[in-house]
């Protein structure tokens, strides 16, 4: 690390504020204040009056079919089984196994699609919980990337670069704007992946990393068996009552240490120490689901009770930002269906449908979604062309797709039921009002009040930022 | 060059922070004071094997594969890759030994490098991440008990507890903190005298095995002692 940012790190708030005229930007200072959130507003050139407190960004991990799901094209139906037109795939690169597509054959959505609610939104019946809430939902048809591979284009996307190593969104965001419960992360990752998959994509660390920020900011994992967080538990044959004991011995000590030593960084390590202490309460309260009502578990469908499932991560990220933890991140994995689109995109789909718009209805009547921003989204799409033999339907697939894909968006100050841009007759290019990764990223920024180009961090001999120096604001789905 | 720095008196200097020098120099950017930071987390592993007695010395051969909560490596691999924890000897090697995984590292290595971008050192972060770490892992608190163990002979509980702090910290206990320490030792005891069942648990954590004839409560409280101390401050701080 560069010494010059260490020794900004090591800075005690005394020394901070002290010197905070030659020292860090209005971001940081906000971070190292009690009660930050406040502070960074009041504070920063780099806050906007922001709309949404938290985010919850359900990322769907290989790449979700839109044709399939979300993005209706008639004329994809009536090009069945006929070539693809050069017109469409030309000069355009697609992944090794399409090469550049040429003779590929055109592939209609498994399922038909039905209109729902006032918007009209077309949502195809694989996905009859999201199409139920259409109206409460923001689609953007026009994504694309510039990533043709997993992990380069998932890290693209929670990271602003396809090389591993850059800040996460949620760690920019608990940099940017601090904690708002001392006593739970901040920011918080669940994974999950449907049973019988056949998908080898694994959860990369580094799609929640902190980067070059301190390594604070990075996402904490919950798990799905065992403790939630690493070392959570006491061992076995230390009561609370004891681990109370060693507590209140170890604080006494560390205090006899201070005064004698005078070094500020033994506060701090009091303080951890406390909080660590606090956790092993909260994280036991969050995930005890003893008091949610029977009608919002059921919301949630079958499987909210079992942990390590999509639906239990997507109620303990509501569960979590009630208390305060600024970004969520639920990853599903087992959407690349190269060869198994006829048998897995039905259990993904069964797996996240309703959950995922169950959060959104349960926010909702909570009053907690003007405040909340939920996406729900993918690394890239599918091919609108075929990938497998024609007359064997049971190898039906669709090959990654970085030109055009959906991601839905609800809450968060983000305009309900309406759907911003559009991709091509055949969903194959974004050609409508087309919105690039970093203007999706900018925009979720600034839904939580942060200016995506002044939030940035100095490393390696340049300021750094999520969109690089990329990315617009895309100010129509603002409500 | 690394002999006449260690041995400078500017490197030898305490690292007290006394108010003058906290006023004339307040980031030691002077090195108006020596340095002191919290030690790298696989030192504070080697630390409290080599302070309990525990610690395998054997030097070179293969990695090893020492205590780990379970899941780990198989939640990285959806469950194709899992760990095959190691027993005996070997889970008392030094932490350079212990084998990584590319995606994930050891994960009582709470600071390390992610090995996804290039990084030329630890850092230096302070976190309740970490303190769940030293406080709970497998090693700590077996470590704990070792110590518990190896101070046993030792007459009366101060000259316990002074051992004690000579092994990890390698200097006895002020007035001020053996009243700390003994208030402490005297309410794990009391806890755990009240539920032996308890005490019992607690030397069943890790594979070191306590000697029978030693008495379970009196063992029990010391190394909940140890553990307290492997945890202050100044046991994790280089100073």
């Amino acid at each position: 690390m560069n010494p010059l940012t260490e020794y900004y790190q090591n800075m005690t708030r005394r020394q901070l504020l002290k010197n905070c005229a030659t020292g860090l930007g209005a971001a940081t200072l906000a971070n190292l204040l009690p009660g930050s959130a406040n502070a960074a507003n009041e504070s920063g050139s780099a806050h906007l009056p922001g709309k949404a407190k938290n985010v919850i960004y359900l990322f769907q991990n290989g790449g979700p079919t839109h044709v399939d799901m979300f993005d209706y094209k008639p004329e994809l139906i009536k090009m069945h089984n006929k070539v693809v037109p050069e017109s469409y795939v030309k000069g355009k690169r697609f992944s090794t196994m399409s090469k550049n597509a040429a003779q590929a054959k055109m592939l209609a959505p498994l399922e038909p699609f039905k209109q729902y609610g006032k918007c009209g939104a077309w949502v195809s019946d694989l996905m009859p919980y999201t199409g139920a809430i259409a109206d409460k939902l923001c689609f953007i048809k026009s994504m694309h990337t510039e990533q043709v591979n997993h992990a380069p284009a998932i890290s693209f996307m929670l990271t602003g670069s396809e090389i591993p190593g850059r800040p996460s969104l949620g760690a920019w965001l608990s940099y940017g704007l601090g904690s708002m419960n001392e006593n739970l992360p901040s920011y918080v990752v669940m994974t999950s992946v449907s049973k019988g998959t056949t998908c080898g994509q694994i959860f990369y660390d580094f799609y929640w990393s902190s980067g070059f920020l301190p390594s604070k900011y990075q996402g904490v994992k919950f798990r799905g068996g065992g403790d939630p967080v690493l070392y959570l538990s006491n061992p076995k044959g230390v009561s609370k009552e004891i681990r109370k004991d060693m507590m209140d011995g170890l604080s006494k000590l560390n205090n006899i240490k201070k005064d004698a030593v005078g070094d500020p960084e033994i506060s701090t390590r009091i303080s951890q120490y406390e909080m660590a202490y606090r956790m092993q309460t909260s994280v036991p309260e969050l995930t005890d689901l003893s008091n949610e009502p029977e009608h919002v578990l059921d919301m949630y469908g079958p499987q909210v009770k079992e942990r390590g499932t999509f639906a239990y991560n997507c109620l303990m990220a509501r569960r979590l930002i009630e208390r305060g933890t600024r970004s969520v991140q639920v990853m599903h994995a087992g959407w690349d269906q190269h060869r198994s689109l006829t048998t897995e995109l039905y259990t993904q789909c069964k797996d996240t449908d309703q959950p995922a718009a169950a959060l959104v209805k349960d926010l909702e009547q909570r009053g907690l979604l003007d405040e909340t921003l939920v996406v729900n989204g993918g690394e890239f799409g599918r091919t609108p062309f075929l990938q497998g033999d024609f007359n064997n339907r049971k190898t039906w697939g669709r090959d990654h797709h970085p030109y055009a894909y959906t991601t839905w968006l609800a809450g968060g100050g983000v305009k309900p039921g309406i759907t911003y841009g559009a991709s091509d007759d055949l969903g194959m290019n974004a050609v409508e009002k087309p919105v690039h990764v970093h203007d999706l990223q900018a925009t979720i920024m600034n839904q939580m009040g942060v200016d995506h180009t002044k939030l940035t961090y100095f490393f390696q001999g340049r300021h750094f930022r999520l969109t690089d120096v990329h990315g617009h604001v895309v100010k129509d789905i603002i409500a | 060059m690394i002999r006449l720095m260690v041995t400078s008196s500017t490197y030898r200097q305490s690292s007290i922070f006394t108010k003058e020098k906290l006023a004339a120099d307040p980031y030691n950017r002077y090195l108006a004071r020596g340095p002191r930071y919290r030690m790298p987390s696989w030192m504070i592993r080697d630390q409290a094997l080599f302070s309990s007695g525990l610690l395998n010395k054997e030097m070179g051969g293969p990695g090893v594969l020492p205590y780990q909560p379970e899941g780990i490596w198989a939640d990285m691999s959806f469950g194709k890759i899992r760990y095959k924890q190691d027993t005996g000897n070997k889970l008392y090697r030094r932490s350079i030994y212990t084998i990584w995984r590319r995606i994930v590292s050891p994960t009582m290595f709470f600071d390390v490098a992610k090995r996804n971008v290039c990084e030329v050192k630890d850092k230096l972060t302070n976190t309740p991440l970490h303190a769940l770490v030293t406080m709970n892992d497998i090693s700590y608190v077996e470590a704990g008990r070792a110590l518990a163990v190896r101070v046993s002979n030792e007459k009366g509980h101060k000259t316990k507890i002074n051992k004690m702090y000579a092994f990890i910290l390698g200097r006895s206990a002020t007035l001020q903190e053996m009243a700390v320490l003994k208030n402490s030792l005297q309410n794990f005891t009391a806890k755990y005298k009240a539920n032996p069942k308890l005490a019992k648990d607690y030397l069943n954590v890790g594979e070191f095995k306590a000697p029978d004839f030693l008495d379970k409560v009196e063992v029990a409280a010391l190394a909940n002692l140890a553990l307290l101390i492997l945890n202050l401050d100044e046991s994790l701080t280089k100073e």
